[in-house]
């Protein structure tokens, strides 16, 4: 369905971070073509923003594509207009659920799905890589969704760990536990 | 009223410099020309063909070259540059270096200093695509005809081997850089143009693979007189090119690299498909463009080129090149944004279609407008120093004549209205 509606894209400019430079893009493909999760993405960001600059709001708000980002910055860095595409897909990710379109809720179920997997292998597989549609502010937030944890650089290191690689624990397994481990009691105190 | 300095300097003899300097020389003037290079013609020497009648470059440059040796008027030098200039409009001093080319007039171009030389030196006029002796002709239609000996080589036993052998006692190893000061009424500046770095563009890994080119590197391979013997053939196994990529806007429209779009290098790719496709009537050639820029009278180049069913064209900004391990081939990367499909293709080899970077201005000089890219800007307030050419903005060899036709008379103005 689509569907024209100028106020709604009159809040996203107001509510999303750098979402006027939408107005920048030149539809290159650039951004896509340098994302890891591009294969999973049901609009591309430059389709993304076309349908925003076109009002096709609902579309954008209900799209998995604004929830999978693992801010790995390549289209950042890459995009030819210097256009903040990861911070928009961000950005309209929160809005999502702000407007009601993702609930929290599942947001926490499927985080600590995701968490498990994690303790379990070290990294996550891409069959799952689904679930990260409810990380609503990509993978940091799901996890601190999912334990509620603050400390930022346990989370980076998971982070960096977040490689398509097939269902092998990763080396060092036991030492990423024990820090987990550490992490969780650290954040229950 | 001041005396005014009726002299033109024009720096840089490409076709832009040399028209620049021919058209004021024909009109009365007098005009000195400096070239870095150790011969005339500037980039386009080193072309195949030109676009859009696919001609080779070199009709054209002799026709200029015969004018310049026909004219009195116009004195230039070659291995020589300006590194200052002072002054103002009718009266400026220029320092001018002369770089030593170690080989004096009295050269017939026999080659036997050739023969004899064992040394051998990156052959700049390929993109370092061959190797060339250190004692060597830049390109067999050099103008002036004359041979160079690589400095590398000078003060060693080899460039005295090299001495004895020329029978016309052409080779002065105790040649020196010099350096003088000339008067000018008005400059012409046309310096022209360097290729776009393509290492700087890291995601596509220039310099790491072989069988990633440059567009300029690809004239090279497709000359006669080229490394190749006109053949193309990928660097890494001289196997011949079946299936080949261009990756347009490589720097260019990118406000990482170039944020200005070229001009020039969409129509350079059309050209060298054609290239392609003449030579190897089997191959496939694969464009990848953001848009394609061909305007006003090279839509119908276009148009042509677009005829060949074997030039396929996506609409994508290649986001990743990788090399294939044993095979050498090369993998693209994007997304094909009419389709709206993730795109992974293989290649014998691919194309950087690089942009160009203005020679601009750099020398201790009187303020001349630039843009914040260096193109230099005709400005009328600023008068007596003149940008010609595709120090200006990035152009094809007709814009730059007409451009340096306009430049020649706006030196004339200013030298002649005072
Ligand atoms: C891959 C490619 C293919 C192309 N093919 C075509 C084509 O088929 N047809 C077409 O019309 N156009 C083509 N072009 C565009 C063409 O190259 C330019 O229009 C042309 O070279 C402009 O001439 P110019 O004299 O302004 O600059 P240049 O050719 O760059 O000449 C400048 C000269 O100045 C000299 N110089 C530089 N600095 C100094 C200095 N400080 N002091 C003294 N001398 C200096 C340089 O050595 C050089 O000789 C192509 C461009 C590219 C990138
Ligand atoms: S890389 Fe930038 S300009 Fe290109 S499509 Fe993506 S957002 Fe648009
Ligand atoms: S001429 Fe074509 S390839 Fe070159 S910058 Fe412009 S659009 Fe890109």
């Amino acid at each position: 369905m689509i569907s024209w509606n100028n106020n709604a894209l009159r809040d996203v400019l107001k509510e999303v971070d750098y979402a006027e430079e939408i107005y920048k893009c030149i539809q290159c493909g650039m951004c896509a073509g340098s994302c890891p999760l591009r294969h999973h993405m049901d609009y591309p960001p430059r389709k993304i923003f076309a349908l925003l600059r076109t009002g096709n709001i609902d579309l954008v708000l209900n799209s998995k594509s604004i929830f999978l980002c693992t801010s790995c910055y390549s289209c950042i860095v890459r995009c030819p207009r210097g256009i903040h595409v990861m911070d928009i897909m961000h950005g309209l990710a929160h809005y999502a659920i702000k407007m009601g379109k993702i609930s929290r809720k599942n947001t926490a179920t499927f985080g600590q799905e995701f968490w498990k997997q994690i303790y379990k292998r070290g990294r996550v597989d891409e069959k799952d890589l689904s679930r990260r549609y409810f990380f609503s502010d990509g993978i940091v937030q799901g996890i601190k969704n999912a334990l509620s944890m603050a400390d930022m650089g346990i989370i980076m290191l998971l982070h960096g760990r977040m490689k398509l690689l097939p269902e092998k624990p990763i080396k060092g397994i036991k030492q990423l536990r024990i820090m987990l481990d550490k992490a969780e009691q650290e954040s229950r105190r | 009223m001041e005396a005014t300095n009726q002299n033109i300097l024009v720096v840089g003899g490409g076709m832009s410099g040399v028209t620049a300097a021919l058209e004021a020389a024909e009109a009365g003037y007098n005009v000195i020309l400096v070239e870095k290079r150790p011969y005339l013609g500037g980039k386009v020497t080193q072309f195949y063909h030109y676009f859009p009648k696919l001609c080779p470059p070199n009709c054209g440059l002799e026709i200029n070259f015969k004018r310049m040796k026909q004219n009195p008027r116009i004195r230039f030098f070659t291995m020589a540059e300006p590194v200052k200039i002072s002054g103002k409009e009718g009266d400026y001093d220029v320092t001018i270096k002369i770089s030593p080319r170690y080989v004096t007039e009295k050269c017939t171009c026999c080659g036997k200093c050739e023969e004899v030389c064992e040394t051998e030196i990156d052959n700049p006029f390929d993109f370092g695509l061959s190797k060339i002796k250190a004692i060597y002709l830049p390109h067999e239609f050099a103008f002036p005809m004359r041979y160079v000996m690589d400095p590398s080589i000078v003060g060693t036993e080899e460039a005295k081997k090299c001495q004895q052998a020329c029978p016309y006692g052409a080779i002065d190893l105790d040649m020196k850089e010099q350096v003088f000061d000339i008067k000018a009424g008005a400059i012409i500046w046309a310096a022209g143009w360097e290729p776009y770095e393509a290492n700087k563009i890291e995601y596509y890994g220039f310099g790491e693979y072989k069988n990633l080119i440059t567009n300029v590197m690809m004239e090279r391979l497709a000359a006669p007189n080229g490394p190749t013997d006109g053949k193309i053939l990928r660097p890494s196994d001289n196997k011949e090119v079946k299936k080949i990529a261009f990756v347009q806007c490589a720097g260019s429209r990118d406000e990482n690299h170039l944020p200005y779009c070229s001009g020039v290098c969409c129509l350079a790719s059309l050209k060298q498909a054609l290239y392609v496709r003449e030579k190897n009537p089997e191959s496939e050639v694969t464009i990848f463009y953001i848009d394609i820029r061909a305007l006003d009278r090279y839509e119908d180049f276009f148009t042509k080129v677009k005829q060949d069913e074997k030039i396929n064209f996506i609409r994508s900004k290649i986001a990743t090149i990788t090399e294939e391990e044993n095979t050498g081939d090369l993998i693209v990367e994007g997304e094909d944004t009419h389709k709206g499909e993730q795109i992974r293709m293989k290649f014998d080899m691919v194309v950087l279609a690089t942009g160009l970077v203005p020679n601009t201005i750099n020398i201790e000089a009187p303020d001349v407008p630039k843009d914040k890219f260096g193109f230099i800007l005709r400005d009328d307030v600023v008068k007596g120093i003149y940008g010609a050419g595709c120090v200006r903005r990035p152009t094809d060899v007709a814009t730059s004549v007409q451009d340096a036709t306009a430049a020649a008379i706006k030196a004339i103005q200013s030298i002649s209205r005072r």
